[in-house]
């Protein structure tokens, strides 16, 4: 299960409507624990652990060529979060990315080219407001994308809802 | 001896070590000396026919190993390398035809307000 703060997701949630047409993308940081020390009451079927995110960092999109549809990130981008991620004691738990106008899937495209090193956390933006967020996880094979269990922040979430 | 950086979800395969000193003239023999000392490894870096997967950048100091002399790229003492996957996606490719797309799932899936 993926469990993210109020910070981080005001940060995305942000980017994500700020970033409109054009999709948005960036990295979340933050710890692994363990089911019994989270204090949660969403845990998937087999799940022990639960990916807390407590902090956002948005990225530059790099895609060359129309953004409104696709993403890419600098590897060195990647590299200078995960050396930032390390500083301060967290861990590099996932990417995000916003699909405009779009659902809130795992496309074929982001399937291609995603590893399963990390989880996708991906943010609905409708006409310029959040919709809604899903989270996954690709395989060792990169066959298909899992969805992960997701728990947002409750007063945001109720905002993000009002605004459909 | 040259260090190479292991990436956060990798260290379940490194003993959590997040470098790894490892002796080799070239690239590819510090990754071969890498998953000889780590097998776990093996197969989240290199795909069946022993290439490096399609997602997994290499860099060489600040140098992409593409951009240099891939895995024959020659390495010194103090050098350090540094493993990045590439990432990228989007909803490009939504109703094309050839390919469709890989529509996992379009609900909110378990979310639920934090307490």
């Amino acid at each position: 299960m993926i469990r993210i703060t109020d910070e981080p997701w005001r940060v995305m949630v942000e980017h994500a409507q700020r970033t409109y047409p054009t999709e948005c993308c960036g990295a979340m940081l933050g710890r692994t624990l363990r089911a019994s020390e989270a204090g949660s009451t969403v845990v998937g079927e087999g799940e022990t652990d639960i990916r807390e995110v407590v902090r956002a960092i948005p990225l530059e999109n790099t895609y060359d060529g129309g953004q409104e549809d696709r993403y890419e990130i600098r590897p060195t981008d990647l590299l200078r979060v995960e050396r930032e991620a390390r500083a301060e004691g967290l861990t590099l738990l996932g990417i995000y990315h916003s699909h405009p106008d779009c659902g809130a899937y795992f496309s074929k495209t982001d399937l291609e080219n995603s590893c399963p090193w990390y989880l996708f956390l991906v943010i609905s933006i409708q006409k310029g407001v959040y919709a809604e967020a899903n989270c996954f996880q690709p395989n060792a094979d990169m066959t298909e994308a899992p969805p992960v269990p997701l728990e947002l922040p409750a007063s945001l979430t109720l905002t993000a809802k009002e605004t459909v | 001896m040259t260090h190479i950086s292991i990436p956060t979800p990798l260290r379940q395969f490194t003993n959590g070590l997040d470098s790894v000193a490892v002796e080799g003239a070239t690239v590819g023999e510090l990754l071969d000396a890498l998953t000889a000392q780590f097998p776990g490894l093996k197969g989240h870096l290199f795909n069946d026919e022993g290439k490096l997967r399609s997602f997994v950048n290499v860099y060489l100091n600040d140098e992409d190993i593409r951009y240099l002399q891939k895995t024959a790229s020659p390495v010194k003492d103090g050098d350090s390398i540094t493993i990045i996957p590439s990432i990228a996606g989007g909803t490009s490719g939504f109703g094309a035809g050839r390919t469709g797309i890989a529509r996992v799932k379009a609900s909110v899936v378990g979310v639920s307000p934090s307490r």
